[in-house]
């Protein structure tokens, strides 16, 4: 065996390695990141109503406070911009009813066609019914974005930073993959109410409503019952956990 | 009569400079990927609304044309016209370099790139990507089964090329069920959907491969009986009347129900109506029709050259109207509302591709030319002299 062969050996060995590294390092780290799934339980369906007739038009409590504890950033791009929830006026086209101003965000359905899609199971149902995005298996096909009808997701376009103000508890928004509302539910976890419902009961009126479906004491479950209500589009049969009363 | 297979020598200037320029556009595509990735996907035109753009199109479009660059192979192996086995090699080994340049682009314009090998990890069997990963993968693997038969293995090419033949259609329905199954988006939900992206393989494949080979025999000087060619034109007319036939059965069944006016009433008229009826309608079916069908032009090379090159842009059109068409058209979130918020709900969508999008998407055609160059150069893909027997002619001629 020559030096020269053994050179070229060692020259393929170290490039082999490299590109095996290379390749599989990310993924590696990856895999072990997923957050414990331990406290949801199987036997709760989380649900929100929204009672429109209490939603003011220029109130922006419930969007401001998601912004806030889920880091979620403004680009200043309208088209490029993060939304876990907005605020959406809609108006009856046949000019009957008054205009309505809503917050939309991620419906949390049952059959959830982003989970459907999702090649890598990035998307996926808790046992409780809500819809999460593993961040470090997302990656960033956006097929979910497509699959959507709610335009609840987004894709971070830009590298975001933590800062003063960002919420220690919740990570950063990260580049390339894509986001969404997750009922907060590192508070969920414990015991707390959404970020958003939290802010519409203190500074707004009160008019989200957010409990367990499953729960027949819960007020959102008589609630639910007893008003009449409505879910966006029902007809594509994902059965939305986001209830609208007074539309 | 089918004459010895030869690579070509590949010696020549012109060669070169081929090679060159296919190098040039891979480099190019390759440079746009790491500024993507550097950058993020904020340097593309894409944006909420509109998330898959110009690479996709590319992407999306190669792939097409992947599955029907089979159909000269497949004349000869399934529908047992002889002449054309003579373009087995060369068809399957098209299929091959088209579908590596559309999965170079598709899983470059992965927003983590770097994380591509979890899709192999994780599988979720529901989703329609998931499914194409083994379409495209079992594609690849039957193409080189395929085109090893025919090399070595004679005896296994009809079962090779059968496989394939079933594989490529399976595999385009695939492709089209990405954009069908999608009930949330209305201009491109549809059962027909991924038929007509079958019925469009068809064309688009047919005609790229008109070009290749014509391209490929006069550039080495080889002979290549005009019959031929007139065969294949008299099948890319056939193909681009299904392709006509299944877009008016599907206006036809959408425009009876009231449900779709809106909707239809947009694809014919609204923002990109020139998308529609420039490119998928008159580029890439009417005006090829026209050329074929003219008695002096669709026989003439030059003629069937042209439609030809129609044909491929029109196949782009298609797959860029069922795209960004498909996802500018505002989501119908509360039926019989108007909807409007800062995140530009009820708004049409807006793109506007931008340079390093344009070059990752020709870093694919780079990667398919390059590809398809060397192949000619190093393997026997192609024959010394492409004829048929003295007195055969075509069915049917214009």
């Amino acid at each position: 065996m020559t030096m020269a062969t053994l050179e070229r050996r060692a020259v393929l060995g170290l490039a082999g390695a490299l590109a095996a590294g290379v390749t599989l390092a990310p993924g590696m780290t990856l895999l072990a990141a997923p957050a414990e799934r331990t406290e949801a339980s199987a036997g709760r369906r989380w649900a929100m109503l929204i009672d429109t007739t209490q939603c003011a038009a220029n109130c922006t409590a419930c969007t401001t406070a998601c912004r806030k504890e889920n880091n979620v950033p403004l680009f200043g791009e309208p088209s490029r911009d993060i939304h876990w929830i907005r605020k959406v006026e809609i108006r009856d086209k046949d000019q009957r009813r008054p205009t309505v101003s809503l917050p939309v965000l991620c419906n949390h359905c049952e059959n959830p066609p982003c989970v459907h899609v999702c090649p890598t199971e990035a998307s996926f149902i808790r046992k409780d019914g809500i819809v999460l995005v593993d961040e470090h298996r997302c990656i960033g096909c956006r097929y979910c974005i497509i699959a959507c009808p709610y335009k609840a997701r987004s894709l971070v376009y830009h590298e975001t930073k933590r800062g003063a103000e960002s919420n220690p508890d919740v990570p950063i928004r990260s580049k390339g993959v894509v986001e969404k509302c997750t009922f907060c539910v590192h508070r969920l976890d414990n015991g707390q109410e959404p970020a958003c419902v939290e802010a519409c009961k203190g500074e707004g009126k009160g008019a989200m409503l957010f409990g367990d479906l499953n729960d027949p004491r819960s007020e959102i479950a008589k609630r639910v019952h007893t008003v009449a209500t409505k879910t966006m589009r029902p007809d594509l049969g994902l059965k939305p956990r986001i209830y609208y009363q007074g539309l | 009569m089918i004459d010895e297979f030869a690579a070509i020598e590949g010696r020549s200037q012109g060669y070169w400079k081929l090679l060159a320029g296919m190098g040039v556009l891979l480099l190019l595509g390759a440079a746009a990927f790491i500024y993507i990735e550097v950058n993020g996907h904020g340097v593309t035109g894409m944006n909420n609304t509109v998330v898959w753009g110009l690479p996709h199109v590319f992407a999306i479009s190669l792939l097409v044309m992947a599955s029907g660059s089979l159909n000269l192979g497949s004349m000869s192996t399934i529908f047992a016209v002889k002449h054309f086995k003579q373009f087995g090699r060369f068809s399957a080994f098209l299929s091959i370099v088209l579908l590596a340049g559309g999965l170079t682009v598709l899983t470059l314009d992965l927003g983590r790139p770097d994380r591509m090998l979890l899709i192999m990890l994780h599988m979720n069997f529901r989703s329609m990507f998931t499914w194409n990963v083994f379409l495209y993968s079992g594609f690849t693997v039957l193409c080189f089964l395929y085109l090893w038969s025919m090399f070595q293995f004679p005896q296994y090419t009809k079962a090779a090329g059968s496989a394939a033949f079933m594989w490529r259609f399976i595999l385009t329905t695939g492709t089209g069920s990405i954009f069908g199954v999608i009930h949330a988006r209305e201009v491109f939900h549809s059962a027909i959907t991924a038929p007509t992206f079958v019925a469009i393989s068809l064309t688009s494949g047919t005609a790229l491969s008109i070009l290749l080979l014509l391209a490929s025999f006069r550039l080495t000087a080889r002979e290549l009986d005009l019959r031929l060619v007139h065969a294949l034109r008299n099948a890319l007319i056939f193909f681009l009347l299904l392709v006509l036939y299944l877009l008016v059965v599907e206006k036809f069944t959408k425009f009876y129900s009231p449900a779709f006016y809106a909707v239809e009433t947009w694809i014919l008229s609204g923002s990109f109506a020139w998308l529609y009826w420039g490119g998928v309608v008159v580029l890439g079916i009417l005006a090829p029709l026209g050329v074929l069908f003219n008695a002096k032009w669709g026989n003439q090379v030059g003629g069937i050259a042209f439609s030809s090159g129609m044909v491929v842009l029109g196949l782009f059109c298609f797959v860029g109207f069922v795209l960004i068409a498909g996802q500018s058209y505002p989501l119908d979130m509360f039926p019989g509302y108007e909807v409007s918020s800062v995140f530009q709900d009820g708004l049409e969508g807006s793109y506007a591709p931008t340079l390093v999008e344009l070059l990752l998407g020709l870093g694919g055609i780079g990667v398919s030319g390059l590809l398809y160059l060397l192949g000619i150069r190093f393997f026997r893909l192609l024959p010394r002299k492409a004829v048929v027997p003295q007195g055969w002619d075509v069915a049917w001629r214009p």
